[in-house]
């Protein structure tokens, strides 16, 4: 169904109007994992219209690259690098070519992470691992690289994590994202406690539906049509909105802000009446275990 | 910048960071009537131990730091409703841990009652949010404008703090 004609969906500024200053992270490096495409895209795009040098990593080079393009059309620096965020070693060496290429990593966004919609009782031990590790591991060991070399020059910076709107309900058809995704939130509060002494920011944004190209919802044009009326925003949230509040956590602009982690889902999460349609299991459900697929 | 360029912005309650912060951005402030933006403010109470707090001491917590502010968002979101208009409405008060047990109360009610407005009035174009916090500074200013703003326009529901403690 679409949104009803006399209802009122609030709008962003345009992409070309960022909320902040072209220049507000003139001289420094973000790394964002992840980055070469989807939402850790959207979040290096940002970093890139506040000025920073951007370096995207991914575990494929290829869609790095892809990304590092696009980010470069935006008139930014860029350097495109593969990494797997679960191997502490892996990470020191990209940290080293970041810091070769574009100079120190001042900013570090925390997006790499993959999801599926399955039932728990078909999460393989691999598969389990794969998905809790490259957002918990890979957020903790890539945060704790990064805190490392910025305590050693005497620095600080700001950390920004990319985290979901259903860490405080749960997701069922979704159970090894929902745990990765609620360590990388209540880790955020921790890192920021730790952290705050050198002058090091963390902060998440627990994210809603935020549809793309790679993301699971863009491969049913189904549900994409359904999307906007089934949240009470009336829309799913544009890729851009997403990377604007990410990147501002990271700017002087919000210098005092950290530990927090910040919903932005158009109230998606946060939909309940008494009444619902009757609960079907996930395994039961003809479309799978998100109701859809 | 002007987040708020062309708006107009009513601040109930005393912060002097969130006053500049919303006319930095461009918002014309108004007393009283019809307006894009509410916030407001309630001052921290004081951190007395459960058994000492007077009952008119609790009931003023209450009242300045969930009913009047129910009160005042529900008459907010009528005028824009009549306008067919949408709006923001952020609310800033102390966290709900931070000091007494009327504290508590009041704070863990406005921020269900933040999730709930956000959802309920969505569809107004009216966002709901809530910055918990000791704060008082530029940051907490900028977070509040940033809310009121329509770069925010897919945050609603949300409570959130600034610093650590929060």
């Amino acid at each position: 169904m679409p949104v009803p004609a006399h209802h009122i969906v609030a709008m962003p500024p345009p992409f070309e109007a960022p909320p902040y200053p072209a220049d507000i992270f003139a001289g420094q490096t973000v790394l964002v994992t992840g980055g070469g495409s989807g939402m850790g895209l959207a979040m290096a795009k940002a970093f890139a219209q506040g000025g920073a040098q951007v370096a995207v990593m991914g575990r494929s080079l290829d869609k790095a690259q892809d990304g590092a393009r696009q980010i470069a059309a935006l008139g930014a620096r860029v350097h495109a690098l593969s990494c797997d965020v679960r191997a502490p070693e892996q990470i020191a060496a990209a940290f080293d070519e970041v810091e070769s290429e574009l100079g120190p990593v001042s900013l570090l966004a925390n997006n790499a992470g993959a999801n599926f919609p399955i039932l728990a009782e078909d999460i393989s031990a691999n598969a389990w691992n794969a998905i809790t590790r490259i957002a918990i591991d890979g957020t903790f060991l890539c945060s704790a690289e990064f805190a490392r070399r910025r305590i050693a020059a005497g620095q600080g910076g700001a950390i920004v994590i990319n985290s979901a709107q259903y860490i405080w309900t749960g997701f069922p058809g979704d159970a090894h994202s929902a745990a990765a995704k609620t360590a990388q939130a209540t880790m955020t509060a921790k890192l920021a406690r730790d952290w705050a002494p050198h002058g090091i920011r963390v902060n998440a944004v627990a994210a809603g539906f935020f549809p793309h190209e790679t993301s699971t919802a863009g491969r049913s044009d189904e549900m994409t049509a359904s999307l906007p009326n089934m949240i009470p925003a009336g829309r799913p949230g544009s890729i851009y909105e997403f990377g604007w509040l990410s990147a501002l956590t990271c700017t002087p602009l919000m210098g005092g802000l950290t530990g927090q982690v910040i919903l932005q889902d158009g109230g998606e999460s946060l939909r309940r009446s008494l009444r619902n349609p009757d609960f079907v299991p996930p395994r039961e459900r003809v479309q799978g275990p998100w109701g859809w697929q | 910048m002007g987040w708020l360029t062309g708006k107009t912005a009513r601040l109930v309650g005393t912060s002097p960071a969130i006053a500049a912060a919303l006319t930095a951005q461009g918002a014309a402030l108004v007393e009283e009537g019809d307006c894009d933006v509410l916030v407001h403010v309630a001052p921290p109470p004081a951190d007395v131990p459960a058994h000492e707090i007077t009952f008119d001491q609790w009931r003023a917590t209450l009242d300045a730091g969930l009913d009047q502010r129910f009160l005042l968002a529900k008459d907010f979101a009528a005028l824009r409703r009549a306008a067919h208009k949408g709006g923001a409405v952020v609310f800033v008060g102390a966290p709900e841990q931070a000091l007494g047990a009327d504290q508590a109360a009041a704070g863990g009610g406005l921020g269900n009652l933040t999730k709930t407005l956000g959802v309920e009035w969505a569809r107004d174009g009216i966002r709901v949010n809530t910055v918990q916090t000791r704060s008082s500074g530029e940051t907490l200013g900028n977070l509040v404008a940033y809310l009121a703003s329509d770069y925010a326009a897919y945050v609603t529901g949300a409570v959130m703090g600034v610093g650590l403690d929060d």
